[in-house]
């Protein structure tokens, strides 16, 4: 439970501890010859109350390393925690918990459910748990990202940028250890992509939320905290409180690598 | 373009499949009933042609008898016939035959040989000839009285060998016989029960001498027939005319294609009967078939509109792109057809199977495939498929090329529905309109035709307003899901409400069968419910004494029933079968009911006019007022009636009674008239029903007693009060009612493949959503549950539709039989609450496997699913 007084981590110094961690983290697809490795080997520690975004070329293994951190794909070797918690190794069972009440998601489309209305988005996965939202986190995560008067919408009637504010609300709803955006502003114009990243960064600053972004635009990245980049399943470098230029200069050095 | 079509049917053959199926299933029904009954009537014709006398003489019969109201009385001729016919040129051989069917055969534990249903019990005389159907497989022949032959099938059934004892309980008399040796069936045993005897023996103990015999012809016994076998180079019909000009025409004289003919008529009504209902039945699953087919279409072409925009920006024109559905289609149909047929063949080969355990055994027939089988199961496998794909297809066709590019989610979702609205009230009204016309109707025949059109239309205008149901309905029945299932409930709720238009389809292709469930229970509700006032009403006898088919039994029952301590009165009753000329010229054949004339002491009459007396009284007959009207019969009119022996008669209407109910088909008008004016015309028959009084003092129970125990040697009857009888009318109409519920249940297979398909498509089109809902923590056993509520409330909203049909199509059946005087309404709420709660377990088994899918996704590929 947070207090109002643990919201403005920022000003209170650098973040206190570690959300998610990964040793020797490892996945291999296929085997004998035609075997692909994804990931090898990293070691990743993900700071608590920080906006950490993972780049690398395509193929890089970033959303591999998005998926086995969220315990939504299985590792080959190698172990995983979320906070205290060891996930490598938990069943089935354990794992759709632990999504449930620990991780919040924002995915690049298809985000919602378009059935339900957008309150009804946002509390699914309480709903899911049968568990009651808090209504005062709920009504600030609301306001945080605009949605009070649009809060009965279809996702139909909402525009893409709303659209993803809805999923952004969904996923700190829970008010989650961590929040897993994938490509979140991909399918955005430049606005609302704008609009999206500057609510993931309020998220960490003024509620206290970890977020991990895997993006490959570098002005979305320079949104974050550190960048991690990613090649050839490695971490290959970080780059703390980045720029877009800098990140741009940094990817720039993968395509000259890969020319060579 | 044709290379596309069939990459594309052959992509998605895994969502064809459940179609497939319908028009396989479909196909079969129609291809088997079809190639059942030309097999059936083949051997038949075979069986007859090969068994039948080059030339046969028989007592004249007047008209057919109807089976279910038998006089009785085995028509005879006299043993002279055959000397006479011997002497005829030409004749090589001629056989006494002696053939009755008005008899029961008992085995050591007194138990019936035969069947109470289906097959007659036969005794016949013993004699080898080239066309005889059997041969002695075991033993040797019966060479006198006391001896007898017994059909391998029942032998077999009943484990009865040589050596064992039988009963006879024919009309002269009960006697035992040995059995000395086995026949065996060479050709298709039609299923009955055969003993044979010495041919004297036969003639003696089996047939009864006609009082009115002629005295010349001596002691001679009678006979049934007589063959006669042509000698060589004399043809049929010359033998026939030789032996006609011979013998006068005091008999009929028939070749062996006439014989084969005749017997191929009697049976070939039997045999249309069973065709027409199975293809009735196979029509009601190609209907259902279609909402299965146009469904999997429909969804197919909404799943693959960027595909087909794809195909337009890149210059198809509508006319390919329909072409390019319809060739699928085609190739479904043909796909469908074929091993439809095959499963046909299979199904044909299963109803011939159990027609063996019913006692026919056709082992020895080799299945007949005539041409017109493929023709029409092709024709309704790619017909209907055809039929179901063209609307989808135009639907494709309209598929703009911008499809493509934009990101449309399902195009049709929200397509408005006012034509739909508009035909299905159009349809409702016209369907309504038909059942008023058929409850006002003063004619049954008028009256059922507005039925049917009623029960068409009002199908027609809720599979057309169907989709504009699901709405209201749902959120309804769905309503409470949320409180009860949480979230889970919600989205199930929500996904069944989604797509009106494929949720109605869906949920009306098992309404169709569901409502034929509902309205035939109704139907038979107020059947029984009819026959029950019925008995209560007009039955005032203590006891009824009747065999379990209806079928008349040997006198002597009646001789014992009166010998019993405490009987004080016993009215017996007769069936005879009459043709009637009516004033207006019309003819009509039915049956009499003959009676004793202290029938009031047993029965509540209600008289319009006349009494019973009168009725009964020598010459005259008493019959139903409202038949009596439509036909222009008042007290008085002499009616020229025909009996089954060829005797007329002119017999005056004494009596017109205020009864309603017919006493069953084949009876119209309610004719009865004295046991004393039918001896005199027709003698000799066989009492159907004795009815019973105690004497004065008598206790029930007691007379119960001490008839059952002087009937003991008749196992065929059964002594029954007030209650068995109803007990008895309501069996015989719930075998019926199961029966359709059997047949409707392949209805109800094709619409449950049908709540499967929509499932198993909804999970593929909703591939991503479900995988978003289980990386945000939706559960196995959630995901499960929210396919299977979804499948339950659409189940249930088709149960409903179909019971809401089926009351109205029920209400409207009673219309029709409230004209044949079944006026009582009522409605067996059991099968109701059955349908709705069988309702819900077909929407669990339908989402079984749908459910499995669903919560089996890798979440991973299912986000990442582009």
């Amino acid at each position: 439970m947070s207090t109002p007084a643990a919201l403005d981590r920022r000003e209170a110094g650098p973040p206190a501890g570690v959300a998610a961690r990964a040793g020797g983290l490892t996945k291999t697809y296929g085997s004998g010859e035609t075997a692909v490795v994804a990931l090898d080997a990293v070691d990743v520690e993900i700071g608590r109350a920080r906006f950490t975004a993972v780049m690398g070329p395509s193929g890089s293994g970033k959303s591999t390393l998005m998926h086995c951190l969220a315990g939504l794909d299985t590792v080959t070797s190698g172990r995983v925690w979320l906070g205290d918690t060891e996930i490598t190794g938990l069943g089935e069972r354990e794992l759709t918990r632990l999504r449930r009440d620990r991780i919040g998601f924002m995915f690049q489309s298809f985000n919602l459910l378009p059935t339900l209305n957008a309150l009804e988005n946002i509390t699914l996965p309480m709903d899911i748990a049968g568990r009651r939202p808090d209504p005062e986190w709920l009504d600030r995560v609301v306001g945080t990202l605009g949605l009070r008067d649009r809060l009965d919408h279809r996702p139909s009637q909402l525009s893409g940028g709303q659209q993803q504010r809805v999923a952004c609300a969904r996923a700190l709803a829970s008010r989650p250890e961590l929040i897993f955006a994938d490509e979140p502003t991909g399918n955005l114009d430049s606005r609302s992509g704008l609009e999206v990243l500057g609510f993931l960064r309020e998220a960490v600053d003024r509620l206290a939320q970890t977020v991990v972004m895997v993006t490959h635009d570098p002005g979305a990245a320079a949104h974050s905290d550190l960048v991690l980049f990613l090649a050839d399943g490695r971490i290959v470098d970080e780059m703390p409180q980045p720029t877009a230029d800098a990140v741009l200069e940094r990817m720039k050095r993968f395509d000259g690598v890969r020319k060579s | 373009m044709l290379k596309a079509t069939l990459r594309s049917f052959f992509a998605h053959k895994g969502r064809m499949l459940l179609s497939a199926l319908a028009v396989v299933l479909s196909v079969a029904f129609v291809s088997g009933s079809l190639i059942f009954s030309d097999t059936v009537s083949r051997t038949f014709d075979r069986l007859f042609a090969s068994t039948a006398a080059d030339v046969a003489v028989s007592p004249k019969e007047a008209f057919e008898q109807n089976r279910g109201f038998s006089s009785g009385l085995v028509p005879t001729l006299p043993a002279s016939v055959a000397e006479d016919a011997a002497k005829v040129p030409g004749v090589e051989d001629v056989h006494l035959d002696v053939e009755v069917d008005n008899l029961t055969v008992t085995d050591a534990e007194n138990e019936p040989l035969g069947r109470t249903t289906g097959p007659p019990t036969i005794a016949t005389n013993w004699y080898v000839s080239d066309r005889s159907p059997v041969e002695l497989s075991d033993g040797r022949e019966p060479a006198g009285a006391g001896e007898a032959l017994l059909d391998k099938d029942t032998a077999d059934r009943k484990d009865i060998g040589i050596g064992d004892k039988l009963n006879v309980i024919a009309q002269p008399g009960t006697f035992e016989a040995e059995v000395v040796g086995i026949a065996k069936f060479t050709t298709t045993n039609p299923g009955a029960t055969v003993v044979y005897l010495e041919t004297a023996a036969a003639q003696r103990q089996l047939l009864e001498k006609p009082e009115s015999a002629d005295p010349e012809a001596g002691d001679a016994a009678p006979a049934t027939s007589v063959s006669v076998d042509a000698a060589p180079g004399v043809s049929d019909a010359q033998l026939k005319k030789r032996v006609k000009e011979a013998l006068g025409g005091e008999y009929a004289v028939q070749t062996a294609d006439e014989q084969a003919k005749s017997a191929a008529e009697e049976l070939g009504t039997f045999l249309d009967i069973i065709k027409y209902v199975m293809l009735g039945f196979a029509g009601i699953a190609v209907l259902v078939g279609i909402f299965l087919i146009v469904n999997t279409f429909s969804m197919l072409i909404a799943q693959r509109t960027r595909e087909l925009g794809l195909m337009r920006a890149l210059g198809a024109d509508r006319r390919q792109v329909r072409r390019s559905v319809l060739t699928e289609a085609l190739l479904l149909g043909l796909a469908g057809s074929t091993l439809g047929l095959l499963s046909g063949i299979g199904l044909a080969a299963g109803l011939i199977e159990t027609m063996g355990l019913l006692g026919m055994n056709l082992d020895a027939a080799e299945m007949v495939v005539s041409w017109l089988t493929p023709v029409l199961a092709y024709a309704v496998g790619v017909g209907v498929t055809f039929v179901a794909a063209y609307l989808p297809a135009r639907r494709a066709a309209r598929v703009s090329p911008m499809a493509a590019l934009a990101d449309l989610e399902i195009a049709e979702v929200g397509r408005p529905m006012r034509v739909r609205a508009v035909l299905g009230s159009v349809l409702g009204v016209l369907g309504a309109a038909s059942f008023v016309l058929c409850a006002t109707a003063d004619r049954t025949r008028d009256s059922a035709v507005y039925l049917v059109g009623g029960v068409v239309l009002t199908m027609l205008a809720v599979v057309a307003a169907g989709p504009l149901l699901v709405r209201p309905v749902i959120r309804v029945l769905g309503g409470w899901f949320p409180r009860i299932f949480g979230s889970v409930g919600a989205l199930s709720q929500r996904n069944a409400l989604r797509n009106p238009r494929r949720t109605g389809a869906t949920a009306v292709a098992l309404m169709v069968g569901l409502a034929l469930v509902g309205g035939m229970s109704v139907a038979a509700a107020s059947m029984t419910k009819s026959f029950d006032e019925e008995i209560d009403r007009t039955l005032g006898a203590d006891f009824l004494v009747q065999s379990d088919n209806f079928g008349p039994f040997p006198r002597e029952v009646t001789e014992r029933v009166k010998d019993a301590e405490g009987v004080g009165l016993v009215v017996r009753q007769r069936f005879a079968p009459l043709r009637v000329t009516l004033p207006d010229g019309e003819k009509t054949s039915t049956s009499a009911g003959a009676f004793d004339k202290e029938l009031d002491k047993v029965s509540r009459l209600e008289y319009a006019e006349g009494d019973t007396g009168a009725a009964l009284a020598p010459g005259h007959v008493g019959l139903q007022r409202q038949f009596a009207r439509d036909h222009g019969i008042r007290i008085g009119s002499t009616l020229e009636v025909e009996f089954s022996n060829g005797k007329k008669a002119e017999l005056t209407v004494g009596a017109l009674t205020k009864q309603e109910t017919s006493g069953g088909f084949g009876a119209a008008g309610g004719f009865f008239l004295g046991m004393q004016t039918l001896e005199e015309y027709l003698p000799g028959g066989q009492e159907a029903v004795v009815f019973v009084n105690a004497a004065g003092g008598t206790d029930v129970d007691r007379l119960r007693a001490s008839l059952e125990s002087g009937l003991a040697d008749f196992p065929q009857v059964k002594v029954r009060d007030q209650a068995d009888f109803k007990e008895l009318i309501r069996e015989q109409i719930v075998v019926l009612l199961y029966l359709v519920f059997a047949l409707l249940g392949l209805a109800i297979v094709i619409a449950v493949l049908g709540v499967v398909n929509t499932l198993a498509l909804s999970v593929v089109e909703r591939t991503r959503e479900i995988g978003m809902l289980r990386a945000i923590g939706l559960s196995r056993r959630q995901t499960r549950r929210m396919i299977r509520l979804e499948s339950v409330v659409i189940a249930v909203f088709g149960a409903l539709l179909g019971l809401v049909l089926g009351l109205a199509w029920g209400a409207g059946v009673h219309e029709v039989l409230a004209l044949e005087g079944m006026r009582a309404f009522a409605i067996d709420w059991t099968v109701q609450l059955a349908v709705v709660i069988g309702s819900v377990l077909v929407g669990l088994l339908a989402a079984l496997l749908p459910a499995l899918r669903a919560s089996r996704l890798n979440v991973l590929a299912a986000i990442a699913h582009e």
